[in-house]
């Protein structure tokens, strides 16, 4: 109790560290829920994978270009938010495109863009050891060093998805359920999937720049998965997902620092815990719901 | 003669610019009930989807409405193509007909969720309105999914399949009620199916797609036994 008190203090040293973690952990499943909705979870794993790519070449720049820039000043973070997300927007809209085409095998193309982009991401750095050091932070999921920059640049990106979501949510419910409804009803099919591939981009090289790819995967989908057992209908789905997703990065944060492990990982094992929990409550509560039916219809 | 709703001249349909289906010429009345009647592969979901705008013409001219007014389609697709990861109720699924009306970054207002209740009252689905959407039967599905169409407050009314997945009983209530919905409003119809004594019972007009050939005419032109046997290349009854 000692710890989450030092945690929830104004004082505390990591607070933007708690603030980023949460934040994210509360905006990754609002995003999340169209990925698992879309059956694109795939692009739930291979685009915080290009993201980090980008990053990568963002921490490579310097280097190339002869300047000294370290890793740890704000010069590299902005470097490596832009590097991100060019990298995840551009990508996204390659995939999407790609995916509309209907061509080929999108678990392949997915698969490819995985594990090229983690290859070429090892590639870069394997010269850069500033750099390099970046981003294996990254690749962990340290989230120990946060500027109020980094937490400002992260609450106006996430607050900005939040916004778009809300007053867009029922064109891209319509247009992820209903694509031959929504076009005859007006609306512009390739224009709402482009809001919502971009609003997913922006979200993912947010996490990403924040906590790894790993981790902004394990947000992505882990909290929907969890609310869509319990879900009755998708406004509740959207909250439960989120609520998860944000309460569990503020317990990982205390569980991490109470035991020094590193943030990110405990907050997916957390996470993962918390759906296998929810898992089996459903189950006992679907295997006694008949024998409660046949009591009250007695 | 109620006035042209859709008029097809010399049309040719498919994909990527190869024709599955040419020289379809025909015309949809204000207020008629057409039938789409083919078997599987016949190129009827194409011309659904040429006629809905979701996909352009190989060839020919489509002329939709009239004095540049552009109809409202209640489009009622197959229940089954509805992912049942998506925890919508019946409500939530016939609210999207309104989302034409209201406008972007809005939200329906009480009066058109209220219209949509009446809307679900009508076509008997209230009921189950808030139960999820992927839990209720193919029969319920439809009824949810003609509310939404109403929702929209249609001109025409597109049915594609609606008793695909649907039981015998269920089909014939779904059948007797649209029949009703076009008589008591005038409601253009456009039934797309391959449910032939359906078609017979309640269709006025019917457009047969057989063998990459289109026939148009009344139930009483085309379901004589010389058209039948030109139809099936045989001899009926």
């Amino acid at each position: 109790m000692e710890t989450l008190k030092e945690i929830l203090s104004p004082d505390f040293l990591l607070r933007n560290s708690v603030y980023t973690s949460v934040l994210v952990g509360f905006a990754c499943p609002l995003v999340g829920v169209f990925l698992v909705l879309r059956r694109l979870v795939f692009m739930g794993v291979a685009l915080p994978q290009i993201s980090s790519t980008g990053v990568a070449v963002a921490l490579s720049l310097p280097v190339w270009l002869g300047l000294t820039v370290n890793s740890a000043e704000e010069h590299a973070h902005t470097l490596a938010f832009v590097g991100s997300t060019v990298f995840t927007l551009v990508a996204i809209l390659i995939l999407a495109w790609l995916e509309r085409r209907g061509r080929g095998s999108a678990e392949g193309r997915l698969g490819t863009a995985y594990v090229v982009a983690t290859a070429l991401s090892i590639l870069l750095l394997s010269k850069n050891r500033v750099a390099e050091a970046g981003w294996l932070d990254l690749l962990k999921g340290e989230i120990i060093t946060i500027s109020n920059f980094d937490l400002g640049l992260t609450a106006i990106s996430l607050a900005f998805v939040l916004v778009v979501l809300g007053l867009f949510n029922k064109e891209l419910l319509l247009v992820s359920f209903d694509r031959a409804m929504a076009a005859t009803l007006g609306k512009n099919v390739l224009a709402w999937d482009a809001v919502l591939y971009l609003l997913i981009g922006l979200t993912v090289s947010v996490a990403v720049l924040s906590v790894g790819p790993l981790i902004a995967f394990g947000f992505l989908l882990i909290p929907p998965l969890t609310a869509h057992l319990f879900a009755r209908n998708m406004k509740w789905f959207v909250i439960l997902a989120s609520l998860i997703g944000g309460v569990s990065s503020f317990f990982g944060f205390w569980l991490a620092y109470q035991w020094d492990w590193p943030v990110g990982p405990t907050d997916v094992v957390l996470l993962g815990a918390v759906y296998a929990l929810a898992f089996g409550v459903k189950k006992i509560f679907s295997l006694r719901q008949p024998k409660l039916k046949s009591r009250l219809a007695k | 003669m109620n006035a042209s709703l859709i008029t097809l001249d010399n049309l040719a349909i498919g994909y990527d610019g190869q024709a599955v289906l040419s020289g379809i010429s025909l015309t949809i009345a204000r207020g008629s009930f057409t039938a789409i009647l083919g078997a599987n592969g016949t190129g009827k979901s194409t011309l659904l989807k040429t006629l809905l705008g979701l996909q352009p013409p190989v060839s020919g001219k489509i002329q939709i409405g009239a004095d540049g007014v552009k109809p409202i389609f209640g489009y009622v697709p197959q229940a089954i193509q509805f992912d049942p990861l998506y925890p919508l109720t019946g409500f939530d699924v016939a609210l999207m007909g309104t989302f034409g009306r209201v406008g972007t970054g809005r939200f329906p207002s009480r009066a058109e969720k209220e219209f949509v209740r009446e809307c679900l009252r009508v076509t008997a689905a209230d009921k189950f309105a808030a139960t999820k959407f992927s839990q209720l039967s193919g029969g319920q599905k439809q009824r949810v999914l003609i509310a939404r169409a109403l929702a929209t407050k249609p001109d025409i009314l597109v049915l594609d399949e609606p008793t695909a997945g649907v039981d015998v009983v269920a089909t014939l209530a779904l059948l007797e009620f649209i029949s009703q919905i076009h008589k008591e409003r005038n409601l253009t119809v456009l039934l797309v199916t391959h449910d032939l004594p359906l078609v017979k019972k309640h269709a006025q007009q019917i457009v047969w797609l057989h063998n990459g050939v289109v026939l148009c005419g009344t139930v009483a032109e085309l379901f004589t036994p010389e058209k039948m046997s030109e139809i099936f290349e045989m001899e009926v009854g």
